[in-house]
């Protein structure tokens, strides 16, 4: 499509050093940013203005994520950083506070990831000491903690949850009783491995699965939303400069194949998928952003190419392959 | 399976030159952020301080254009209303009514087109102008191909009617020149034929139209060859365009705004009965001709080309590259889908062509403040995707003010959504409550069905009540009605509200009897029986025995129960009672006032028979 890409705002964060991630909330109206500065800045981006809404500060080294909750629990976010620590701020009475320090790593903490919002709030941290922890708020500002040591040997560079999927029907559940969700959430590290986790019946999290097939450091894993069909989808990326598409039809989750995105010549540091997860953007060492789309035959392919530079900013994108042929 | 057909563009992005930076990226709900970032992750970075800056880019900037909006909203009404008649198209009919649809679009275009005109030489500043232009251009190639496709593949015209059918398209979009010239190429010769060929109401056949017009034409080529036109260059020139002659007709190419142009008048000329089938042959040949290897064919030729060639399918392929927003491929497909014409020349995914374009059209609407509701009609009409779509987009819409909340969730509920009613109710009551706007909150947590909240709120109110000694939101809580069931705490809140009525409306007894089975019933909260026990005071101290002996046993015992020495979590331990000057005051009045009416009451049930 000669769709017409413009920048419509540029904020200025007024970070002192590398901004390390950025991410806008539910609704698109607000942008929590993180930097080696130290700091987590929230702003209001509301019809293309930038207005500053909090300067948090709390950790004691570079802040490497920043995660929004659902908005059903108010403002809340969860940042991750070099210092060890996760932190939780909540917006409260209009003024943004933090409400809980998570400092059970003995390393950096390098990815913060909610849980799907039916299974209420509940944070998973990956860390540099191998071990990934889940936070879960059980009311009163009390936080539960649950920590599944060694997840990766040398260290987990990422997490993501699976969309929630209530098993068996659809019934409405009568009120006040929750339905029994099937918690799974995936991990990438330096093992080379991904690995996908299932909360057991007593609560405590067991490896259901290792997907094998980078040849380096995984550094992201991203577990695409879901579109009510029954296949499940993850992207991962690695230091081996390779995307792995992986797949699962299978309704009990154990039969994946991997299927490869694309080799590029550097390390691929982020995968995405945007939120109807028809678009896979790839962040990678080769200065570019990439935008992939599946077309029907299962090929996936290369939509646009973002590249930082100079220059004009209003060429034409066009998706060189419209193919659902 | 097609190659990639060029590589895919690349879009720069403003920032500082730095060949060291990377880009970060995260997908917004309608929007990319980008910034320059460093992702190794290292305490110190070793290079240059980073930029500052993040970039929001959005795609899709048409969803914001003033005069496109009517053209999105009125297509929309046509839209609906093309898929409620499908099931009413049937026979002969079908076809009149399909083109009816096509010209409704079609007039839409015009109307947006003549507006953005308008303001295109309104001259109000170079930049907007020139912007103004380009949608101009845009809107009247829509126009074109849409008219195009409609003579070729809704209106189907069948060879003899099909040229003339070109004639007017020809007109309506090309002949814009004032020449005369022109006018005698175009208009003139149409009617001359049209009279010659007496369509309405004709009931000569094809191949009598087609021997008389062979006369005619050899008539001319004999006069031609005789030299009856020697003596006038001119006259035998406009003999030989008449003929059909090509050189001729390129000679003239100034008058000739482009190759379809040509096309149509070289056909009137050799060969007006064309056949559907045929047209594709004039077509490229036209093109060669006019284009004379000088230059090659822009977008625009190419689709007109596929179209000639009824090759549908790379039509609309090459519409979705050139064209800036997919309402125009969205809306003729589905169109076109509506013709049956989609499965035949599409083995693979006929439908599922028509789905991916709708959903890609109306996913760009939800990304506009009030286009999204359009969005909604569209996702309707695609049966495989369309309904997990709206319920991923639905929730990202900003909630802004309570009347936008209340058409999404009308949205949601009218399609049982049930899941997004959920949430988005949850969302608000949370807001609600941030806010202390307990009355909204309890509406929300109700209507969401989430008992938790509905208990935290209930909290709130019954917390509020204590200090300030009055309910707030009376209405709200007086008429729960069966919602009251909720949640147990809902439920005593809204008991506990009916025993104030009770009392006030001086129905003590009835009153007395509320009061002691919340107590009785564990709905009230152990924190709040003292209140109640507090409360029960004046109906204690009232002049008429109101509680039967048989209650005030029951509230003796509650009082036991409550300054027993029971400990429980989260409540003031028997201890604390004792310890606290005003709480034992109280305690001794009320098992003081227990104790009289105990004593009067047994007077009383005693004297009396049956009472």
């Amino acid at each position: 499509m000669g769709e017409m890409v413009s920048v419509i705002n540029t904020v200025d964060t007024s970070h002192e050093d590398m901004i390390h991630d950025a991410q806008m909330d539910y609704y698109g109206t607000r942008l929590a940013t993180c930097s080696s500065d130290r700091s987590v800045k929230i702003f209001d981006v509301r019809n293309g203005g930038q207005i500053l809404i909090a300067d948090l500060r709390g950790h004691e080294g570079p802040v490497w994520q920043v995660a929004w909750a659902h908005p059903m629990y108010g403002n809340v976010l969860a940042s991750c950083s070099y210092d060890r620590k996760v932190i939780i701020w909540k917006e409260e009475n209009g003024t943004w506070e933090k409400t809980h320090e998570h400092t059970g790593h003995d390393s950096s903490v390098n990815s913060v990831c909610w849980a799907p919002h039916d299974y209420g709030l509940i944070l998973a941290c990956g860390s540099s000491d191998g071990a990934i922890s889940l936070l879960t708020y059980t009311g009163l500002g009390q936080w539960e903690v649950k920590k599944i040591n060694n997840a990766h040997t040398i260290g987990c560079n990422a997490v993501s949850w699976a969309p929630a999927v209530v098993p068996g029907s659809l019934i409405d559940q009568p009120s006040g009783q929750k339905p029994n969700y099937i918690k799974k959430f995936a991990s990438g590290g330096c093992d080379n491995l991904i690995k996908l986790w299932k909360e057991e019946e007593d609560g405590q999290w067991k490896e259901e699965q290792k997907l094998e097939a980078h040849s380096d450091w995984v550094r992201d894993v991203a577990w695409a939303p879901s579109i009510g069909l029954p296949t499940s989808t993850i992207a991962s990326c690695s230091q081996d400069g390779r995307v792995f598409i992986w797949t699962c039809d299978d309704a009990s989750g154990n039969a994946w194949s991997p299927k490869l995105l694309h080799k590029f010549n550097d390390v691929v540091w982020h995968v995405s998928w945007s939120i109807t997860a028809n678009i896979l953007a790839v962040s990678g060492g080769d200065n570019k952003v990439t935008l992939w789309k599946e077309s029907v035959d299962g090929q996936w392919v290369c939509i646009s190419d973002v590249n930082k530079g100079q220059g004009s900013v209003s060429t034409s994108v066009t998706e060189g392959q419209q193919n659902e042929q | 399976m097609e190659e990639l057909d060029g590589e895919p563009t690349v879009t720069l992005i403003p920032g500082v030159n730095s060949q060291k930076k990377q880009m970060c990226f995260d997908w917004g709900p309608g929007e990319m952020l980008v910034c320059e970032t460093s992702f190794n992750k290292k305490e110190k970075s070793d290079m240059m301080p980073g930029c500052p800056f993040i970039h929001i880019i959005r795609k899709n900037e048409d969803v914001y254009s003033q005069i496109l909006r009517k053209l999105f909203n009125e297509s929309h009404g046509i839209f609906v209303g093309l898929q409620r008649i499908e099931e009413e198209l049937t026979g002969k009919s079908r076809k009149t009514q399909l083109v009816r649809v096509s010209k409704n679009y079609r007039s839409v275009i015009r109307a947006c087109l003549e507006e953005m005109h308008q303001l295109a030489i309104a001259g109000k500043d170079p930049a907007s102008d020139r912007q103004f232009s380009i949608q101009v251009s845009s809107l009247s190639a829509m126009e074109l191909i849409w008219n195009l496709c409609e003579i070729l593949f809704i209106e189907v015209a069948p060879a003899g009617p099909l040229l003339l059918h070109l004639l007017d398209w020809v007109q309506l979009h090309v002949c814009e020149v004032d020449s005369l010239s022109a006018d005698v190429l175009g208009s003139e010769n149409p009617s001359k034929h049209e009279r010659f060929w007496n369509l309405p109401g004709n009931t000569q056949t094809l191949t009598e139209l087609e021997l008389k017009w062979q006369h005619w034409h050899e008539g001319c080529e004999r006069h031609l060859q005789d030299g009856t036109f020697a003596s006038s260059p001119h006259l035998e020139s406009l003999c030989k365009i008449m003929l059909g002659d090509e050189a001729a007709l390129l000679e003239q190419k100034e008058l000739l705004s482009n190759w379809y142009h040509f096309l149509v008048t070289r056909l009137l000329y050799s060969h007006p009965t064309v056949k559907p089938m045929d047209l594709h042959f004039y077509a490229q040949s036209s093109l060669d001709l006019f284009l004379g290897g000088e230059s090659s064919p822009e977008p625009l030729d190419n689709i007109l080309m596929a179209a000639f060639e009824f090759d549908i399918h790379q039509v609309i392929k090459e519409c979705s590259i050139a064209l800036s927003n997919w309402w125009f491929v969205a809306h003729l497909t589905d169109l076109l889908d509506h013709c049956k014409l989609l499965q035949s020349h599409n083995l693979y995914f006929g439908s599922n062509m028509r789905e991916f374009l709708l959903l890609e059209y109306a996913s760009g609407l939800f990304a506009h403040h009030s286009l999204w509701q359009l969005g909604v009609d569209y996702f309707d009409y695609c049966p495989e995707l369309g309904r997990v779509s709206l319920e991923l987009h639905i929730e990202r819409i900003p909630l802004s003010t309570e009347q936008k909340a209340l058409k999404v969730l009308r949205v949601c509920e009218q399609r049982q959504m049930t899941e997004q009613v959920r949430s988005i109710c949850k969302i608000l009551a949370m807001k609600a409550v941030r806010n202390n706007r307990l009355g909204s909150a309890l509406s929300w947590s109700i209507r969401a069905k989430d008992a938790a909240f509905a208990t935290l709120v209930s909290d709130r109110f019954l917390r509020d009540y204590c200090e300030r000694g009055c309910f707030s939101d009376l209405d709200l809580i007086d008429n729960l009605g069966p919602a009251m069931m909720l949640s147990d705490r809902l439920t005593f809140l809204g008991k506990y509200r009916e025993f104030h009525r009770l009392y006030g409306e001086k129905r003590f007894v009835d009153a007395a009897s509320l009061l002691l089975s919340l107590m009785t019933s564990q709905i009230a909260p152990r924190t709040f029986w003292m209140t109640l026990l507090t409360d029960a005071l004046p109906l204690l101290e009232q002049k008429q025995v109101i509680f039967s002996a048989e209650q005030t046993y029951e509230l003796m015992r509650c009082l036991e129960d409550l300054t027993s020495g029971r400990p429980v979590r989260g409540e003031p331990d028997a201890q604390q009672l004792q310890d606290d000057d005003v709480e034992t005051t109280k305690v001794e009045m009320l098992r003081l006032a227990l104790a009289r009416n105990l004593a009067r009451s047994i007077i009383k049930e005693g004297s009396l028979e049956g009472s």
